[in-house]
C-alpha cells in the first residue's frame, strides 16, 4: 500500500518535469513549421453580448507600460505614451482610436469630446465637449477645466509636454461652457491623430488637484474615466474600481480593474498560465507569442503593425556621410529573411516608415535598394573596408534583430560591433552625436504623431541621423495640411527621398501581442486596434468577462 | 624550521596512511582522477573543440535556419533563434565562462588572499584599517558598481572580470585573514618567527600553503555563482557582449522565453552543472590532500 | 580552534571600557562596541556610493526632462536637487538630511522617500529573513546527516543536489518553481504579495516560492561548506578524539563538539553572503511582482532617479552591516571566550 502511494507521489512530482521535457521536444521538433499568420484574435467571431460585473487583473511589463515612476498626473507623467492603460482607465480621453473588429478602418473618434472642427486654414481647432460629464469627485468637466488642463500641460517642464506651436495671444480659450478653441501659430495636420497618445487628451479635475496638491495627485489622480483609483503603488500596482458616475450608461462592465507590473514576458506568461492574472499587454518575445497561440487557454491578439524597424545611419559623421557606405548597408540588409527566421512569418517589408496597420501605407517604394550581396561586397571593396558600430535598445526582440543584421552585414565584409543599450544610453548616444548606426522603430499610425517619422528624420529632432532641408520641408508641408490625399502624396515623396539618398533602410513592422484568458473580451484586447505609437490602446470601459 | 616542516610532513603522511585502507587506495585514485579528468576534458573540448571539431561557428549562422531541434542535419544540438549552432555556442561559451570563472577566482585568491594574510600577520592598526575597509566593500551593493562600470566603461570580458573580482576579493580576504590568525598561534609559526625568517618568507613558505586549501574550496563553491552572475549582468548592460556566447548569457537569454524554448536553458545549465561538480570535487580533493586530513 | 574566530577583535577596545563597565554585562559591552564600529562602515559605504554614482556619465536632470526641455528648465531642476553643487557639498546635504530622518524627495515621482519606502521595506525584510531561516534551517540538519557518514549514500545524494542548486541560476530556479508549483500543481500563487494584515496564511503562501528561489542556492552553499568543515573537525581535532575516547556517542560528538565549532565558520559565510542575498531581491521581486525595495531600486536605476538609487543602496548596505553586527553578537553568545575577552 505504502509503496503504491509513494510511486504515485513521485509520478505526480515528476509529472511537471516530464511535461516540461515533452513541451521542449515538441517545441523544438515543430518549431520551424509552426506558422501563424496574422492574429488568432476574435476578429469577426461573434462573442455574444457583454456582461457586467467581475474583476480583472492585467499584467504590464515593468520596463514599459508597467513603469509609471513619475506618477499618473497627465502634466507630469513622463511615460504617458507607454502608460495608456492606466491613463485611459482613469481619465478616459477626449478622443480615442477605434477600429472595426478586424482591425481595419481605424479612425479617431470623439469620446469625452462630442465633435471637433478645424478653421482658419487649419490654424484653429474647436473642440465641443459632450454635455453632462462629471469627474469622479462630482465636479463638472467643462471648457474652463479643459483649458486649465491644456495650459498646464503645455507649460509643464516635462518631456511629456505637447510640442504644438500655439499662437502667442490667447492660445487656448473657453468660448462657452462646452467649447474649447485652440489657436496655433501654424496649421497642424497631425494634431487630431496625436491626441490619443498625448497628455492633452487626459483631463484632470482641477478641484481635486488643488485640494490634494501636485505630489498627492500624481499617486491618486481624479479624472472622468471609467475607473477611479483605490490604491496606487507607483510602477508596481494600480488598483481601480468602477466609476459610478461614468458618462456612458452601463459602462464600464468591470467592477474592479487591477494593473500589476511584472519583470518580463516569461514571468507574465507563467502567471497567466497559473491563473493569477487575466491579461497581459504588449508581449514581444516571439517564441512566447507562438507558444501562447498554441495554448487553448488564451486569446492572442496582434495589433495591426504601424511602426517598422529602421536602421538609422548617422549621415553627419564618417563612415555614413559617404553615400557608398549607406548603400552598402542597404544592399547587405535582408529584412525579409530576418522576418522568416526570427518571426517565422513573412511580414511585409515596404521600405518606408508606414506600416500596414497605419495611414499612408504603400507596399513598396520605387527604386528602393533591395538585398543584393554582390553589390554590397563590391561597395565595401571600393570603400576599402567598412567598420561600424550598431546599437539598439536592450529589448529581447530588438537584440535578436540586431544580431541577425550583424550576421548579414558581416557576410558582405562589413565589420560590425554591436551594443545593446538601456533607454538612457540610447538617449545619451543620440544627444552626444556619438553613434554610427542605430536599430530603432520609426513611424506611427499617423506618421506625424507620436514617435513619428519626423522624430527620426527631421533636423530639429535630437534623434535624427539626417539633417536635410528638403526632407524637413516635405515633413513641414505634410504636417501643415489637413487634406489627407495631399498628405499621402507628400509622405510618399518623403519615403522616396529617404530611399534615394539611402538615408536609412526600413524593415518590417511588428506589433506586440495582447494575451487574454479565454472568456475575457474587449476592443484592443481581443480584437485588434492599430497601435498609435508602440502599444495598442485597449478600450477598458468596454472590456468584459464571461460570468 | 626544517625540523618542523619535516615533522609536519611526517604527521601528514601518518594521517594519510591511517586513512588509507587497501581497498580505499583505488577508490582514492578514482576520486582524484575522475574530477581532474573531467576538468581537463571540459577545458580541452571548450578551448580546442571549436577549432578541431567539424562544427559551424558560434556566431554568424543563417537566420533562416533558426530554431532547429537536436539531431538536425549539421547541428547535433540544433540551432538557436538566430540560426547559430547550439553545440558550437556551448563550447565557445564555455571558453568565455571558464575564463571568467577561473580568472575571477584566481584574482580573488591572489589579491584577497594576500591582503587577508598580510593584514592578519602584520596586525595592529594596519589590520584594523584593512578590516574596516573590507567591511565597507562587503557591504557595498554590487549592483551600483556594476552599473557604473557598465555605463562608463561598457560591456567587455575585461570589465566583467573586473566587476566580478571586485566582490570576490574582500570575501576571500576575510577568510584568508581568519585562517592566518589561527595559524599565527601554531607552534611551527612561532618557531619560524623565532628563527628570524623574513616576513615575506614566512608568508610564502608557511602561511600560503596552509591558507590556500580553504580559499580554493571556497572559490570552487563560488565558481558556478560567478558564471551564472555574468549572464545576469547583461541585464544591467555588462557581461559578455552579444553575439559572443557565454554559458551565463545563453542561460539568461534562454530564460526570457523559457516556456517556449526550454532547451536553450537546459544545455548550458547541464554544461555548467558538470563543470561545477568537477571543480568542487577537485577543490575538495586538493583541500583534503593539502590540509593533510 | 574555529577557523574564523579571528574575525573578532582580539583585544577589547580601551576606549569603550568605561562604557562597558557602566553597562555591566560583557555581552552588552560587545554589542555597544560593534554598534559604534558600524558607524564608520556606514559612513564609508555612503561615501563610496556617492562617489561611484557620480562616475556614471550623463546628466540625470537632462535625462529626466527629455529633449524638449529648455536649458533653463534643466538648470532649475539641477538646482532643485542640488546637482549643480560639488560632490562633497551634495554629500554633506544628504548626510545632514539623513541624520534628521529626511531621506529626500524622489526626482521622478516627487514623493518623499519615506513615503515611497512605506510598506516596501517590510516585503523585502520578510523575504530576506524567511530565506535565511529556510536556508539555514535545512542546511544544518542536512549537513549533519551528511557528515555523520561521509561518503555514504546520503552524503553523495545531498552533494549532487546541492551542486545542482549551485549551478542553477536563481532566476531560472524561480521560473521552474513557478512552473511546477503554480502552473502545473496550482498549489501556490505565481505572483503577487499578500499583505500580512490580510491574513498570515495568505501572506506566507505568497512568500513560499520567492523564498525558495532565494533560499535554495544559499542552502546548497551552506550545506557544502558546513559538511566539509564538520568532516574536517571530526577527523582531525584532538578534542573530538578525546571525546570519543571518553565514550561519548557519535551523534553527541557531532552535535556538541564538531558542529559547535564549525558553526563559527558557517556564521562567517552567512555574513559574507548577506550583501548578495539582499541584492538578489532585485531580480526575484521582478519575477514574482513583489512590491519590495529591490523593485524600487531597479525602477530608480531605469529612470535614473539619483535620489532613489542613493538612498536604497545605502539602505541595502545598512541591512548588510546590521546583519553582520548580529552575526558578531551571535558569535559572542555561542562562544563565551570572546565575551570575556580571554582569547
Amino acid at each position: 500500500m505504502r509503496r503504491i502511494a509513494n510511486v504515485n507521489r513521485r509520478a505526480r512530482l515528476l509529472g511537471p518535469v516530464a511535461g516540461l521535457l515533452a513541451v521542449a521536444l515538441a517545441a523544438t521538433a515543430c518549431g520551424s513549421s509552426s506558422n501563424t499568420n496574422s492574429n488568432n484574435g476574435e476578429a469577426g467571431v461573434n462573442v455574444g453580448k457583454p456582461q457586467a460585473g467581475g474583476s480583472l487583473t492585467v499584467l504590464e511589463d515593468s520596463g514599459f507600460a508597467g513603469g509609471f515612476a513619475s506618477g499618473l498626473d497627465p502634466a507630469t507623467n513622463t511615460t504617458g505614451g507607454a502608460n495608456l492603460p492606466q491613463m485611459q482607465s482613469i481619465f478616459g480621453g477626449l478622443f480615442l482610436l477605434e477600429a472595426d473588429d478586424n482591425g481595419e478602418n481605424a479612425k479617431i473618434v470623439p469620446n469625452q469630446a462630442e465633435n471637433y472642427s478645424f478653421s482658419d486654414g487649419g490654424k484653429t481647432m474647436t473642440i465641443k465637449l459632450r454635455p453632462g460629464i462629471k469627474f469622479s469627485d462630482g465636479t463638472p468637466m467643462d471648457a474652463k477645466t479643459v483649458v486649465w488642463n491644456m495650459l498646464r500641460d503645455s507649460k509643464s517642464p516635462c518631456s511629456c509636454a505637447p510640442t504644438w506651436q500655439l499662437a502667442k495671444k490667447d492660445p487656448i480659450v473657453a468660448k462657452d461652457n462646452l467649447t474649447v478653441v485652440i489657436h496655433m501659430a501654424q496649421p497642424n495636420g497631425a494634431l487630431i491623430s496625436n491626441f490619443p497618445i498625448s497628455n492633452i487628451n487626459w483631463i484632470a479635475s482641477k478641484t481635486a488637484f488643488e485640494k490634494m496638491g501636485a505630489a498627492k495627485f500624481k499617486v491618486a489622480p481624479v479624472g472622468a474615466g471609467p475607473f477611479t483609483v483605490v490604491s496606487d503603488q507607483l510602477s508596481s500596482e494600480l488598483v481601480l474600481k468602477k466609476n459610478p458616475n461614468y458618462f456612458k450608461s452601463g459602462q464600464p462592465y468591470l467592477d474592479n480593474l487591477t494593473f500589476k507590473s511584472i519583470g518580463g514576458d516569461q514571468p507574465a506568461y507563467q502567471a497567466l498560465e497559473a491563473g493569477q492574472a487575466d491579461a497581459y499587454e504588449g508581449m514581444s518575445t516571439v517564441p512566447l507569442i507562438n507558444q501562447a497561440q498554441k495554448n487553448s487557454k488564451f486569446t492572442i491578439t496582434l495589433g495591426p503593425p504601424t511602426s517598422p524597424y529602421v536602421v538609422q545611419l548617422n549621415t553627419m559623421k564618417a563612415p555614413f556621410n559617404n553615400i557608398k557606405a549607406r548603400e552598402a548597408i542597404y544592399y547587405a540588409t535582408d529584412f525579409s529573411a530576418i522576418s522568416k527566421g526570427l518571426f517565422k512569418e513573412d511580414l511585409p517589408v515596404s521600405g518606408s516608415f508606414a506600416g500596414p496597420g497605419g495611414l499612408f501605407y504603400h507596399k513598396s517604394v520605387p527604386g528602393y535598394r533591395n538585398y543584393d550581396l554582390a553589390k554590397a561586397k563590391q561597395l565595401v571593396k571600393e570603400l576599402g573596408g567598412l567598420t561600424i558600430n550598431l546599437g539598439t535598445t536592450n529589448i529581447y526582440t530588438a537584440n535578436q534583430v540586431m544580431t541577425a543584421l550583424q550576421t548579414q552585414w558581416e557576410k558582405a565584409g562589413i565589420k560590425v560591433k554591436t551594443n545593446s543599450l538601456q533607454l538612457t544610453g540610447v538617449i545619451q548616444a543620440f544627444t552626444g552625436g556619438n553613434w554610427q548606426a542605430m536599430l530603432q522603430t520609426a513611424g506611427a499610425w499617423d506618421p506625424a504623431a507620436g514617435v513619428g517619422v519626423a522624430f527620426r528624420f527631421a533636423s530639429t529632432s535630437p534623434f535624427t541621423g539626417v539633417k536635410d532641408p528638403k526632407l524637413d520641408n516635405l515633413f513641414a508641408q505634410a504636417g501643415a495640411t489637413t487634406d489627407s490625399t495631399k498628405r499621402d502624396e507628400l509622405y510618399q515623396q518623403a519615403a522616396k527621398y529617404i530611399s534615394d539618398k539611402a538615408y536609412a533602410p526600413f524593415g518590417f513592422a511588428f506589433s506586440p501581442a495582447n494575451v487574454a484568458a479565454k472568456g475575457v473580451h474587449g476592443p484592443g484586447l481581443t480584437t485588434p486596434i492599430p497601435a498609435l505609437a508602440v502599444n495598442t490602446q485597449v478600450l477598458w470601459d468596454e472590456v468584459w468577462r464571461e460570468q | 624550521m626544517a625540523v618542523i616542516d619535516a615533522s609536519s610532513a611526517q604527521l601528514e603522511s601518518a594521517v594519510v596512511a591511517a586513512g588509507a585502507k587497501p581497498r580505499g587506495r583505488w577508490r582514492a585514485w578514482m576520486r582524484t582522477w575522475i574530477p581532474a579528468g573531467t576538468v581537463i576534458f571540459i577545458l580541452a573540448i571548450c578551448f580546442l573543440g571549436p577549432t578541431v571539431l567539424p562544427i559551424p561557428g558560434a556566431t554568424g549562422g543563417d537566420v533562416l535556419e533558426s530554431g532547429q531541434g537536436p539531431f538536425s542535419p549539421g547541428h547535433l544540438l540544433g540551432t538557436d533563434s538566430n540560426g547559430n549552432d547550439v553545440l558550437s555556442r556551448l563550447l565557445s561559451g564555455g571558453q568565455a565562462s571558464l575564463l571568467i570563472g577561473i580568472s575571477v577566482n584566481v584574482i580573488g585568491i591572489v589579491i584577497g588572499g594576500t591582503i587577508g594574510a598580510v593584514s592578519a600577520y602584520v596586525g595592529g592598526l594596519f589590520d584594523t584599517i584593512v578590516m574596516r575597509l573590507l567591511d565597507v566593500l562587503i557591504a557595498f551593493p554590487s549592483l551600483v558598481l556594476t552599473l557604473a562600470v557598465a555605463q562608463s566603461l561598457g560591456p567587455s570580458k575585461r570589465n566583467t572580470i573586473f566587476a566580478l573580482a571586485f566582490f570576490s576579493v574582500p570575501a576571500v580576504a576575510r577568510i584568508a585573514r581568519s585562517s592566518t590568525l589561527r595559524l599565527r598561534e601554531m607552534p611551527f609559526m612561532q618557531a619560524a618567527q623565532l628563527c628570524g625568517s623574513p616576513t615575506w618568507r614566512i608568508l610564502l613558505r608557511h602561511v600560503a600553503p596552509n591558507v590556500a586549501p580553504q580559499l580554493i574550496s571556497f572559490a570552487a563553491l563560488g565558481m558556478g555563482i560567478v558564471i551564472v552572475t555574468e549572464g545576469a549582468l547583461s541585464f544591467l548592460g555588462l557581461g559578455i557582449p552579444a553575439p559572443a556566447p557565454s554559458w551565463g548569457n545563453m542561460i539568461f537569454d534562454g530564460q526570457q522565453s523559457m516556456s517556449a524554448t526550454p532547451l536553450e536553458v537546459v544545455w548550458p545549465s547541464i554544461a555548467l552543472l558538470v563543470t561545477v561538480l568537477a571543480f568542487n570535487q577537485l577543490g575538495e580533493n586538493l583541500r583534503a590532500r593539502w590540509s593533510g586530513r | 580552534m574555529s577557523a574564523v574566530s579571528g574575525l573578532l577583535p582580539t583585544r577589547s577596545g580601551s576606549g569603550f571600557g568605561r562604557l562597558g563597565r557602566v553597562a555591566g554585562s560583557p555581552l552588552l559591552r560587545l554589542i555597544v562596541k560593534r554598534v559604534v564600529m558600524a558607524i564608520p562602515i556606514l559612513f564609508g559605504v555612503s561615501v563610496l556610493t556617492f562617489w561611484v554614482l557620480s562616475l556614471i556619465p550623463g546628466d540625470p536632470a537632462r535625462a529626466m526632462l527629455g529633449m524638449n526641455a529648455t536649458d533653463q528648465q534643466v538648470e532649475a531642476l539641477r538646482q532643485q536637487y542640488g546637482l549643480d553643487k560639488s560632490g562633497p557639498a551634495r554629500y554633506w546635504d544628504w548626510l545632514t538630511g539623513a541624520l534628521h530622518g529626511d531621506l529626500g524627495i524622489s526626482m521622478v515621482s516627487s514623493q518623499s522617500m519615506s513615503s515611497m519606502l512605506g510598506d516596501r521595506w517590510a516585503v523585502t525584510a520578510e523575504l530576506v529573513v524567511l530565506s535565511f531561516i529556510v536556508s539555514l534551517g535545512v542546511a544544518v540538519p542536512v549537513a549533519l546527516l551528511a557528515a555523520r557518514w561521509p561518503g555514504g549514500l546520503f552524503d553523495r545524494v545531498s552533494m549532487v543536489c546541492s551542486m545542482t542548486g549551485l549551478a542553477v541560476a536563481n532566476y531560472v530556479l524561480a521560473l521552474l518553481l513557478v512552473l511546477v508549483f503554480a502552473v502545473e500543481l496550482g498549489w501556490l500563487p505565481a505572483i503577487g504579495y499578500v499583505h500580512i494584515s490580510d491574513g498570515i496564511g495568505g501572506n506566507l503562501k505568497s512568500m513560499i516560492l520567492p523564498t525558495l528561489a532565494m533560499a535554495i542556492p544559499l542552502f546548497c552553499f551552506y550545506t557544502r561548506f558546513l559538511r566539509g568543515d564538520i568532516v574536517d573537525q571530526m577527523q582531525g581535532e584532538d578534542y573530538v578524539d578525546t571525546a570519543r575516547a571518553k565514550g561519548v556517542g557519535p551523534w553527541r560528538v557531532l552535535w556538541s563538539h564538531a558542529f559547535r565549532n564549525s558553526s563559527f565558520g558557517l556564521i562567517t559565510i552567512v555574513g559574507l553572503n548577506i550583501g548578495t542575498l539582499v541584492g538578489g531581491t532585485v531580480i526575484i521581486e521582478q519575477i514574482f511582482a513583489l512590491p519590495g525595495l529591490g523593485q524600487l531600486l531597479l525602477q530608480g536605476v531605469n529612470t535614473r532617479d539619483t535620489v532613489v538609487v542613493q538612498d536604497l543602496v545605502i539602505i541595502f548596505a545598512a541591512i548588510a552591516v546590521l546583519a553582520n553586527l548580529l552575526v558578531d553578537v551571535l558569535y559572542a553568545v555561542l562562544d563565551p571566550r570572546i565575551r570575556y575577552g580571554s582569547h
